[in-house]
Parts: C-alpha cells; structure tokens; sequence
C-alpha cells in the first residue's frame, strides 16, 4: 500500500459506501432501505476519522504523477465536510414507515441512491481539497455537483423542484463549461497540469509582483465565475433562490453548503497556484476585480434578503452573502503582500467556512419540523407534498408554541448574524482581524455594515417566531398550528447539534481553540507553500497570440 | 473574596437557567427576586471589601487561564475599579427593584421574562466588570438579546417595530465600534503584539498616528452614541422606552444607556483625549447641548407621562456626555455621578409610571390630574423623584448637574456660552417636570371614567406594601447622596484621575471645593 492510498481514504470510504447504496436501492429490499440511511451516517464519522489520521501533518502526501497534494488543508476540509455531512444526513433522515421520505423530503423508493449521491456530493468536497491536477480539481468540483442536480430533483414529487433541477442542471453545466475553459487556458500557456507545476511556471523571476499573460488573466477570470457559480457569487449568484427554493427543505442546507464549499477550496487552490506562496502580490486588475466581486456578493445578498418573505428564499440570500464574506476573506489573502496576514486570512476563511456548516443547517431543521400551511390554489387546497414551514407567515408565532424550536432558531440566527457568544462572532472577528491588519479599512467597514444589514433580515425571522401572534386562517381553527405530537428525532438531534455547536464554538474558548488550531495546521500545508523546485522547463505551448 | 466577581456573574446566569427548569405561576418571579436580591448582596460585598485608599486600582481581578485566546490577545479577564463598583452596585439595586415590579403586571409566560432579565444582569454586569476590551464588546453586544425579547414580546401596543428599532439601531452602530475595537487590539500588547488588555488598548489609542486615531475614535464613538444616545442618533430611544415593560423601561433607562456613557469614558474619550476630542469638542459639545435643549422641549409637549420621562432622558444624557467632553476632572467625576444618579431618578420615575398605569391603564397626561388627594404616597414619592430628576438641591441630581455644567464653564474645550446653554437646560428641566406632576398630581381629581365607576373596592387605592418596598430603597439613595454626595464623588476621583492622566495633586483639590459649594448649597 503506498502513501497515495492512506491520503484517499475518506474518499474511498464515502464512494465504496455510496457503490454499496446503488447496489441496496437496485435490490429493491425494503431492509436495506430501511438500512441505508444508518450505513451513510455510519460512512462519515469513518471518513472523518481517517481524515485526521491521514499522517500528512509533518510532510504532505504528493505522488509521482502530482494528481495529489494531501496536506493540512485537505484534511482539514476533508474532516469539516466529513462532520458536516453528519448533520446533512440527520436532516434528511426517513422517518416514514416505509423510510420513503419525511415530512418534507420525498425520495419515494430511491432513498438508499438518494443517500449514495449525497454522499458522492461529500466525497467531491474531498477529492477537491486533495488535488494538485487541474483535471482532478475539476473531476471533484463535478463530483460534487452533479449529484445534486439529480437529488433536487427527486428529492420532491412536485413540479417546482423540477424546474429547480433543470434550471441548476444547464447553469451548473455552463459554470462547469466556463471553468473547464479556464483551465484549459491555464494548461495552454504553462504547460502543467499540476497546481505547483503551474504556480512554479507563473513566478516571477525578479521582483514579486506576479505577471501573467492576457491569456493567462482569461483563464483566472474564467475559473473565477464557474467558481462564483458554485459558491453563488456576484454575479453567478441570481439562481440561488428559486433553486433553494425549490428543492426540498433539508436538500437546501445541503446546496447552500456542499457545492460552496467545494467551490470555495478549488478557488482558494487555484488562486493560490496563480498568485498564492512567499510575498507575491497579483496584479491589480485581478485585485480589483476580486474586490467587486466580494464587496457585491455581500451587498446582493444581504439586500435582497431583506426583501424576501420566504424564509428558505432568506437562507438563499444568506448563503450568497456568506460567500461574500468568505470572498473578502480570500481578497485578503491574496492581496496581503505578506506571508503572516495572508495565513492569518486564509485561516479565518476556513475558521468560517467550519462555522457557517454547523450553524446554517439549525435553521433548516426548525423550519422543517413546523407545519406548513395548505395551499389553497394548487395541490387541491392541500399542503404540497414534502413541504415544510417556508413562509414568515407559516412560522409567525410558532417560537411561542414550540419555545425549543424558537431557541435553536434564534440560536441560528445570532450566530449568522455574528452576535458575541456564537461562533458567528469569531468566525467574523478572524475574517475581519487579517484585513485590518493588511489595512484594507473600506472592505472592513463594508463588510461590518453587510453584518448589520443581514441583522434586519435574521432578525425578522426571529421576531416572527417570537413576536407575531400565530397565524389564524378567517374562521376555522388551526390545526397546523397545534405542537405536533411528536417532534421527529433526527430532526431536533440536527437542530440541537447545529445550535450547540454554534454556542459551544462562540464560549468555550478552548473548544474555539482547538477548530482555530486546525485551520492554522491546515494552512501551513498549501498549495503555493511548496518548496520552490529550482529547474522550471520553459512552457510547452510558449507562442499563443496575445489577444 | 478573590473570586467575587465570577460569582457575581455566575449567579444570575445560573439563575437564568435554573429558573426555567421551575414549574408552576410564582416560583419563576420568586426565584427571579431570590437571585437578583443575592446578586445585590454580592454587590454589597464588593462595596465592603472594596480598598478605597486604591480606588483607580483594578481590583478583584479574574483571569482564568483555560478562557483565553492568546493567539489574537483575548482574555476573560474581570476586574473593577471604584467606577465600575459604583455602576455594578446601581445595576445590581435597580435588578430587584425591576422584578419585584414585574410581579403583578407579567402574567404572560413569566418564566422567560425572568430568566431574560437574569441573564440582561449578567450581561450588564459583564459590560461594568470586564478589563479585556473584546470581552467588553461581547457583553455589550449581549444585552441587546434579552432586551430584544423583553421589549418586544412583554411590551405595550407598538412592541415589535420598537424591539426591532432598538435592536438594528444599536447593533448597526456597534459593528463600527467592533471594527475598531478589532484595530486596537492588533498590536495593543507588549512589543507590537496582539492585547485587548483594557490598560494597553488605551495606552495604544493614545500613541497611534493622529489621522488613525480619528477613525478609530469615530468607529468607537459610532457605537456608543447610539447606546447613548447623543442627539441626532436617540430616534430608537422614546419608542424603546415607551413601548418596553416596566421593568424594561427601567433597565433601559437606569443601566443599558450607561452602557454607552461608560464606554465613552472608559474608551472612547481616553483614546482620543491626546488630540481628536479636543478637536471635536466643539462638535460634541453642541451635539450634548442640542440634545439637552431639544430633549428637554420635546419632553415639554409629550402627553404621555412615559414619553416625557424617555425625553427627558434624552436631555438628560446630553449633561452625562457633556461632562465627559469637558475632559476635565470636575466634568468626568460629575459625569460619572450623573450616570448612578440618572440611573436611580429616571429608574424609580418608570417605576412610577408602571405604577400608575396598572392603576388606570392610561398614562395620558390629560386624563389624570389630582392623583395626590387619593393617593398621598403615591405623590409623596413622585414629588421626590421629580425633583431628583430636575436637580433639586438636597437631592442626588444637583451635585451631578452642577458638576457637569461646571466642568463645561472651566473646560478649554468647551467654555462659558456651553455651560450658560446647559444651564438653560436644568431650567427647561423644571419647567416640564414640573407642569407633569403639576398637572398629574396635584389640581382637582380626575381619573379615566372606568376607573370611577363601581364600588370603593374596585377604585384604585394607594402604593401598597411592595410597592413602597420597591421606591423606598430608591428614596433613601436619593436623599443620601443629595446630602452628602461625597460617597460617590470622592472615591471616583483617583481613578478619574488615571483616566484623565493628571498628576494625583491637582485633582484632590478641585472637585473637593466645588463640592463643598454643592453641598453648601444644598444646606
């Protein structure tokens, strides 16, 4: 067994468990359905743990080929999406006989592939955060994606998630187009495949300002917006609502997370390869550029959140200004100019990607164990099927009927608005820390001012809960708003997981301690901290014309 | 005795938790009085043990070791001086006086109001007692939750637009300070390293480059003027007060404004005393003058009498912010008096309005008159507070407003026409605190017509027995410190001192002269 097999573990465990999942689903045996969801749950902690015991912490694993490059910072992302994905699979746990679904996803008889694509959607995560060849990188961005195009799509028996399937699919299919593009630049000009190849291909020989050819700024700007697709950025950001929207309640924690954080680990990458290591600065066009897209992302996201009045239209909105964020967080380092603010940037980016998994899916699980009001044009004046609490109007007062769900709601939501006592706050103080220190003040004061513009929206919610008077219909009582019996287990296990961990993260300082520790070990082995290889073989495609 | 103040934070937090595990109607607001009146003790235990020779010293000092985040300088690190003490001491008086008038009015899911108003005091406390400016941050920004809920789900007709109000108004403002509290404490340390060591961060602000320090003093100032609230930025503050329940008003008015004073003086005016505040002081001034003249003319025209007590703290404010531009010690320490003393004047007056209105449900000022023929105690204690609140010689008010105003004539920042415009504000004070008790009080009787009718039983009586309870405490400070206010004055003047960076000398005389003019006044 060579070195390349330990480093791929968590992936082998996640796709030979999803293999395992097609097989039980092809089977057709309801025990095995019944057994699948236990067999997912099962799959991650493993994965996990052989994440962190991936023995890359000394040197990192690279094989001959340079396919891979497991270091610190793919273990960490491995471990974080690992232990996420924990609490994505308790959101879409089956809790009907016939473990088809819950009250708010329906995956009918395809529960065990259902859970076999999710997990493939993880293991793309992780395949992303170990290559060093762009076409891995790219194969893992896929492998992430392409799962969840069919799970919108059967994740709800209803037309609008079709249309959410379809209208993800060809976006999706161009983002992946514009970055394959990209990349395909990057390999023109260079030469490399491989990210330390390429970025030993890009270095300046004197001075460290990094220079790169129109064709070779195309190809930035290419991988730029298919990644800002993926994250939702400015301006890839404008499907993320009705796709949000229509997908399932719990397959929309997932979106707002899974493919973000793939894309933002393969940005970080390529970045890093383009103009990450040493003290190099980028050129400023591509400085600004970032800067636009960051600032916007917030911008976008948080002011049309204030005018949304669907909560899962919100969390959309959410999610595009907590890429926003995250942007900045990348802005910084990589106009830092100086070794020490660029890792502190890099290590505040994930501190927050960490936190922003734990405390988006608390808010998912509340709205998924509320009633959801009947339609009364559609669906016979019946609820839809699989369909959750998403309106404001459907979640007024329900903080005074269910005080529990209320707490891990509001729970959620001081922490995304980054309010003391939550990891919000510190996820926001390390972003904002590294950026003051590269004296970026206007990014800082604009993205202090997107935190307190996102409080109007998460507040409303809040308020809602608690504030308004529970809905009544003209006339009849009502009955969706009576407690329910009985509110389903794995269910609250994610929203009180969620709500815990924010709170935990946000006071236990040693618990604070720790995650910060991790995204330190983890940014110590980058991409662009490789040791420099003294011979550079001149590019093998050297003469394109300039544009 | 070293860990006296962890317990003093432990306690109602643990409070807070522990009363929501409570069954049943009254054990919640039993449980709630038990644990603010053990807070209070403990209040009172740190006043005993407290070493008043060393008054600006840092003392009871807590830091544990496993709470701290030494990569970015973050310490859980507490400690009071004779400042902090007096203002830990008011909140932990006003706490149950705030419950134990919540006790009849919260019939509404009265388990979350008192564990929301346990963890406000933990959370106020928390501002008052914290030396690690982040910690700092972090209470401050804390207290917005529990108030948060308590105005907005226990308070009066308009509750959710004020409770929304005040909280996006103050949090807007406060990410501006968190922005610059994050500057300071990058290289506040030893050698450049990372500290929000209180002590360093002000050292720090002092010795950055001026063009930097304007910012942060405007970052820092954004946040806490609101908390304030210096004029043009109080517009949250009348509906917040007027919607918030009773004890909310209190607390609101009495303790979270102080917030915002406490911040200036501990931070803000510090940080920029070396060039910004003089700079700005003009600005300032004129922004407390405004505030004061204006707050006291709208206050005038109210008829709602809590809406005339939420403006007049308004006016009020303006004198607290002014002292403290004045930057001169005579200024600071009456600054700091004004903070307890508006504390317990303008707390006790919400009080007072609660009491009025469980009495006739209005607290229009056109439907009440004559109160004092059916209910002498009732006046009896608002005629005090009232005259608290204006100032009166012989009550708590006037030592501190004639300090504050004094420090505006003898500052070279601000000067004579300051101090005349402020004066014009203490008279603005009289006028309508006097035409409310005027025409509340005193005149021919006349209550709402509901009230009227029925038998005797059903007519609304006198304070009863909690009631008198609740105000008298209040009274008894009132008087106390309008007598000898030197209690308070003279303990703060060490640690005002350090904070003005005045040799020891020239402090001990003034404020000892300009007090025995106050108090031979009073006399």
């Amino acid at each position: 067994m060579n070195q390349l097999f330990y480093a791929l573990i968590p992936e082998l465990i996640l796709t030979s468990v999803a293999c395992a999942l097609f097989v039980f689903g092809a089977t057709g045996i309801a025990a095995l359905r019944r057994f699948s969801p236990w067999l997912a749950l099962a799959s991650l902690p493993a994965a996990a743990w052989a994440a962190a015991y991936t023995p890359v912490w000394d040197t990192p694993i690279r094989d001959s080929m340079g396919t891979l490059f497991v270091g610190g910072f793919a273990v960490y992302i491995k471990l974080i999406t690992a232990l996420v994905g924990i609490l994505l699979v308790l959101v879409h746990w089956p809790t009907t006989d016939d473990a088809d679904g819950n009250s708010c996803v329906h995956f009918g008889r395809q529960g065990p592939e259902y859970f076999g694509l999710m997990l493939l959607s993880l293991a793309g995560v992780m395949l992303v955060a170990g290559a060093n060849d762009v076409i891995l990188l790219f194969l893992g961005i896929e492998l992430a994606a392409i799962p969840t195009y069919v799970m919108v799509s059967i994740s709800r028996p209803i037309s609008s998630a079709q249309e959410a399937a379809v209208k993800y699919f060809f976006l999706g299919a161009f983002s992946a187009a514009l970055t394959l593009f990209g990349l395909s630049f990057l390999f023109g000009t260079t030469g490399k495949l491989g990210l330390i190849e390429i970025a030993q291909v890009l270095r300046p020989a004197t001075g460290n300002l990094v220079q790169l050819t129109a064709w070779q700024m195309l190809a930035g700007l290419m991988v730029l917006m298919g990644l800002a697709f993926k994250m939702a950025a400015f301006p890839m950001h404008f499907y993320a609502p009705d796709v949000y929207t229509g997908a399932a309640t719990p397959l929309t924690a997932l979106l707002s997370y899974v493919p973000k954080a793939a894309g933002l680990v393969a940005l970080i990458k390529v970045l890093g390869a383009l103009f990450g290591g040493g003290n190099f600065v980028p050129p400023a066009e591509f400085v600004t550029l970032l800067w636009v897209i960051a600032v916007a992302t917030m911008f976008v996201g948080n002011v049309l959140g204030l005018m949304q009045h669907n909560v899962k239209r919100i969390m959309a909105c959410s999610s595009i200004a907590h890429s926003g964020y995250m942007l900045a967080g990348v802005l910084v380092a990589v106009s830092a100019g100086t070794a020490s603010v660029r890792d502190d940037a890099l290590e505040g980016v994930l501190f927050y990607l960490a936190a922003y998994g734990v405390m988006n899916v608390g808010v998912f699980a509340v709205l998924m164990m509320l009633p959801a009001k009947a339609d009364p044009f559609l669906y016979e004046g019946k609820i839809p099927p699989a369909t959750s609490a998403e309106t404001l109007g459907e979640i007024a007062g329900s903080g005074r009927q269910h005080p529990g769900l209320g707490l891990i709601m509001a729970g959620c939501c001081f922490s995304l608005v980054g309010l003391p006592l939550t990891v919000g706050f510190f996820g926001k103080l390390f972003l904002i820390r590294p950026a003051l220190e590269a004296s970026m003040y206007w990014l800082v004061v604009l993205m202090v001012l997107n935190a307190a513009i996102s409080a109007g929206y998460y507040l409303r919610i809040v308020a809602t809960m608690f504030l308004k008077d529970p809905r009544t219909e003209a006339g009849a009582p009502e009955p969706a708003g009576q407690p329910a019996a009985e509110l389903p287990m794995p269910l609250l296990m994610a929203g009180v997981l969620s709500v815990c961990g924010s709170l935990i993260l946000g006071t236990l300082l040693p618990a604070t301690t720790v995650l910060r520790n991790l995204t330190k070990e983890a940014v110590t082995f980058r991409v662009s901290a490789m040791p420099m290889q003294s011979q550079q073989e001149p590019p093998m495609v050297p003469d394109l014309p300039q544009p | 005795m070293e860990q006296m103040l962890t317990w003093l934070l432990i306690v109602p937090l643990a409070g807070a938790v522990i009363g929501m595990l409570l069954k049943g109607d009254s054990a919640p607001r039993v449980w709630a009085l038990v644990v603010s009146v053990l807070s209070a003790s403990l209040a009172a235990g740190l006043i005993v043990g407290f070493n008043f020779n060393d008054a600006a010293a840092v003392q009871f000092p807590v830091a544990p070791a496993f709470l701290q985040l030494d990569e970015i300088g973050f310490k859980f690190s507490l400690g009071i001086d004779s400042i902090s003490l007096w203002l830990v001491a008011l909140t932990a008086v006003l706490m149950p006086l705030a419950i134990g008038s919540s006790w009849e009015s919260i019939k509404l899911r009265p388990k979350e109001f008192y564990a929301w108003m346990l963890l406000l005091q933990f959370a106020m406390l928390g501002v008052f007692c914290a030396r690690d400016l982040l910690l700092f941050y972090v209470f401050f920004e804390l207290t917005l939750i529990p108030m948060f809920f308590i105005i907005g789900i226990w308070g009066g007709r308009d509750r959710q637009r004020a409770a929304v109000k005040f909280f996006l108004f103050t949090f807007s403002a406060s990410v501006l300070t968190l922005a610059g509290v994050i500057l300071l404490g990058l290289h506040a340390g030893a050698a450049g390293g990372a500290s929000f060591d209180i002590n360093d961060v002000v050292r720090y602000g002092q010795s950055i480059a001026p063009a930097a320090r304007f910012w942060v003093f405007l970052a820092l100032l954004a946040g806490f003027a609101v908390k304030v609230p210096l004029f043009p930025l109080h517009t949250w503050l009348p509906l917040a007060h007027t919607e918030a329940p009773t004890a909310g008003s209190v607390i609101l008015a009495g303790v979270l404004l102080k917030l915002g004073t406490y911040g200036l003086m501990r931070l803000a005016i510090p940080i920029g005393m070396p060039d910004v505040v003089p700079q700005l002081a003009g600005l300032l001034g004129a922004l407390c003058l405004i505030g004061i003249v204006y707050g006291a003319l709208v206050a005038w025209v109210q008829t709602d009498i809590k809406k005339l007590v939420a403006y007049s703290s308004v006016s009020h404010l303006g004198f607290c912010v002014l002292g403290l531009v004045a930057m001169n010690a005579t200024g600071v320490q009456g600054s700091v008096f004004y903070m307890i003393n508006h504390g317990i004047s303008t707390g006790a007056l919400f009080l007072m309005v609660g009491m009025i209105y469980d009495r006739y449900h209005t607290r229009e000022i056109d439907k009440l008159s004559g109160l004092a023929k059916r209910m002498p105690w009732l006046a009896f204690f608002f005629v005090l507070f009232a005259m608290s609140s204006v100032g009166l010689p012989g009550t708590n008010g006037f030592a501190s407003e004639f300090l504050t105003i004094l420090g505006a004539f003898t500052s070279p920042h601000l000067g004579v026409a300051y101090g005349a415009i402020a004066a014009i504000g203490i008279v603005l004070g009289a006028v309508y605190m006097l035409h409310l008790v005027q025409s509340v009080m005193f005149g021919p009787l006349k209550t709402p017509i509901h009230a009227e009718q029925g038998d005797d039983a059903a007519t609304p009586g006198d304070l009863n027995w909690r009631e008198i309870a609740i105000l008298a405490p209040l009274a008894v400070v009132v008087i106390v410190l309008g007598v000898a206010p030197n209690i308070v004055l003279k303990t703060i003047e060490a640690p005002v001192a350090k904070l003005l960076l005045l040799p020891a000398s020239t402090v001990v005389a003034a404020p000892a002269n300009v007090e025995r003019v106050a108090v031979g006044v009073a006399r």
